[in-house]
């Protein structure tokens, strides 16, 4: 294995390369230009393809078309230009056509600022596009070397499962450097605990079952195979058709084939201090976690239950985990509280959901313990300037 | 070497604290330790505000952030300002009075002088090598943590040319402080 000081950008490169990605198209934006650089490099030492396309809704509708041609395909953004994916998206889910998507989060809305974190995207990840009808799968690492392992986790998931998963980082993980172990051949790849999917190519005549199968190969065009891929709804031959039984057939194998096979995915978190019941669980995703892990650590020093929830798999959402009534609080890089409205929902009726967030920079760790110590003792959370709402 | 020692270097963008901050990152994992280095910055590529945060651990790193850094290298007054408070009493800061004029008198930690840009002036008759004599003088203030020549190694990985001018500067910047 070789061991470097590198960026999460070059970790999700190096990680795309193992899973046998070797087709990249995206336009640069910080905090993920340099992954679009770092694979423009590799690629063509691999034998691949590195495009630079107009723009973000073309680049990914470029990389659909080299994963209908049988490429691993991979497209990498932030917010700003996972937004432009919106139409794209559509067509990668509906044509069911594996990719690999990166969101780099940074602070928005809009173009926000480049070079600080923000999580702004968690909804936008399960509501990718328009029209409903589909489940999405989210991966969300915590550092560059976990970045490197749910990228290789996403393109296996996005073979078998034939669609498109995002993996949703932030401007510290992309941008930051950090010590990083990469794989040299198979074993070392095993020993890690990285899986890969070979890409199948459906042999045809007809295009995908009316089922929630799963490891069905995806259309490739010209080899022979019913599938259109167009982005109407499909009938079991791969002919559009606009009639309302073969879209529900077709919807159901959209929503089911992820719904009925979590059990691939739903191992992705992260417990601490979860055993004894605590009284509060600490709920994060992405960089934040690791601040709430160090937390978490120190206020059970000091004698609080206090416990640590992170989920790594976003979408579909974890409800198992929300069985328990007890008190919540969500940890969060933005202000309006996004992840703290699904534990809301997931969470027991009559258990109390708090939310912490902050948007640009970390929580520290004194105003975790500030926060921990006031839920423990039914005090009002304040903060500076601000007045939180209850949830 | 500690459980956990938090470096924090923050100034103007163009200046190479991210260079900076990456040689002693690369140091470490030479050195076999575990590391994080955050980095934040504005949309300039020059001129702008950038900070990199870096923490070196023998076990694996949860907070990758420096809330109380135990060297902090400020080379513009704005960034002394903003992050002078972190600094615990056993702490040290590490500052350029080419950029940080005014320092903290009631501040408990220690100030340690390095005019960088000046020796890079007076040694070599540009600013660019001000870098790795800051490099030289953290390499002397961080003894008994990193090994002084595995730290001038990783400079010479990372900087890609005048390597013979980059040692020397390093030496300037490491007498300075011994």
């Amino acid at each position: 294995m070789k061991r470097f000081l590198e960026t999460g950008n070059f970790a999700i490169t190096e990680g795309a390369i193992l899973a046998g990605c070797r087709f990249f198209c995206g336009y640069p934006i910080t905090p993920a230009t340099e992954l679009a650089e770092a694979m423009s490099k590799r690629l063509p030492q691999e034998g691949g393809v590195y495009l630079q396309a107009e723009d973000e809704c073309g680049a990914m509708h470029v990389c659909i078309g080299a994963s209908l041609g049988g490429m691993k395909a991979m497209t990498a953004t932030s917010g700003p230009g996972y937004i432009l994916y919106a139409d794209p998206f559509g067509w990668a889910l509906g044509c069911e056509m594996p990719l690999v998507v990166v969101n780099s989060g940074r602070v928005g809305p809009v173009s926000g600022i480049t070079g600080a974190p923000g999580q702004g995207e968690f909804y936008l990840t399960r509501y990718p596009t328009q029209g409903g009808n589909f489940e999405c799968i989210t991966l969300a690492p915590n550092s560059a070397q976990e970045a490197m392992a749910m990228v290789v986790e996403a393109f296996y998931l996005a073979e078998r499962f034939r669609m498109p998963i995002t993996v949703l980082g932030d401007q510290l993980i992309t941008d930051g450097f950090e010590d990083i172990t990469v794989p040299e051949n198979e074993d070392e790849m095993k020993e890690m605990g990285f899986r890969t999917w070979p890409r199948g190519s459906c042999a045809g005549p007809n295009f995908y079952p009316f089922s929630d199968d799963l490891d069905i190969p995806p259309v490739q065009m010209g080899s022979g195979a019913g599938g259109l891929c167009s982005d109407w709804t499909p009938t079991e031959e791969g002919y559009d058709i606009e009639e309302v039984e073969a879209h529900h057939k077709h919807a159901y194998r959209l929503i089911y084939k992820v719904r009925n096979h979590r059990d691939l995915f739903n191992h992705l978190y992260e417990k601490k201090y979860m055993d004894d019941d605590p009284d509060l669980v600490v709920v994060s995703y992405g960089t934040p976690s690791r601040v709430v892990n160090t937390a978490v650590d120190k206020a059970r020093s000091l004698g609080m239950k206090v416990g640590a929830l992170r989920l790594i798999n976003l979408w579909p959402f974890p409800d198992e985990h929300f069985s328990r009534k007890t008190k919540y609080l969500s940890v969060e890089l933005n202000w309006d509280g996004e992840l703290v409205r699904e534990v809301q929902r997931a969470a027991p009726k009559d258990s109390e959901v708090h939310f912490l967030g902050t948007c640009g920079d970390l929580p520290t760790i004194p105003d975790l313990l500030e926060t921990f110590e006031k839920l423990l003792k039914n005090q009002p959370l304040e903060r500076k300037g601000w007045v939180l709402e209850a949830w | 070497m500690k459980d956990r020692l938090e470096i924090v270097a923050s100034g103007f963008g163009g200046q190479g604290v991210v260079r900076l901050g990456q040689v002693l990152g690369e140091a470490a994992v030479k050195e076999g330790l575990r590391v994080t280095m955050l980095k934040s910055h504005g949309t300039e590529m020059r001129g702008g505000y950038v900070r990199a945060q870096v923490v070196l651990s023998p076990k694996t790193i949860d907070s990758p952030m420096c809330e109380n850094p135990d060297f902090f290298i400020a080379l513009s007054s704005a960034a002394y300002n903003r992050f002078k408070d972190t600094v615990p009493e056993d702490g040290v800061i590490l500052f350029d009075p080419a950029f940080v004029e005014e320092i903290d008198e009631k501040l408990a930690c220690a100030h340690r002088e390095l005019p960088a840009k000046q020796l890079a002036m007076d040694n070599f008759g540009r600013p660019i090598f001000s870098n790795s004599i800051a490099l030289g003088a953290m390499a002397k203030l961080l003894e008994g943590e990193l090994d002084k020549e595995i730290i001038l190694e990783s400079l010479l990985d990372i900087i890609p040319k005048f390597h013979d001018k980059n040692r020397e500067a390093f030496q300037v910047g490491y007498d300075y402080m011994s």
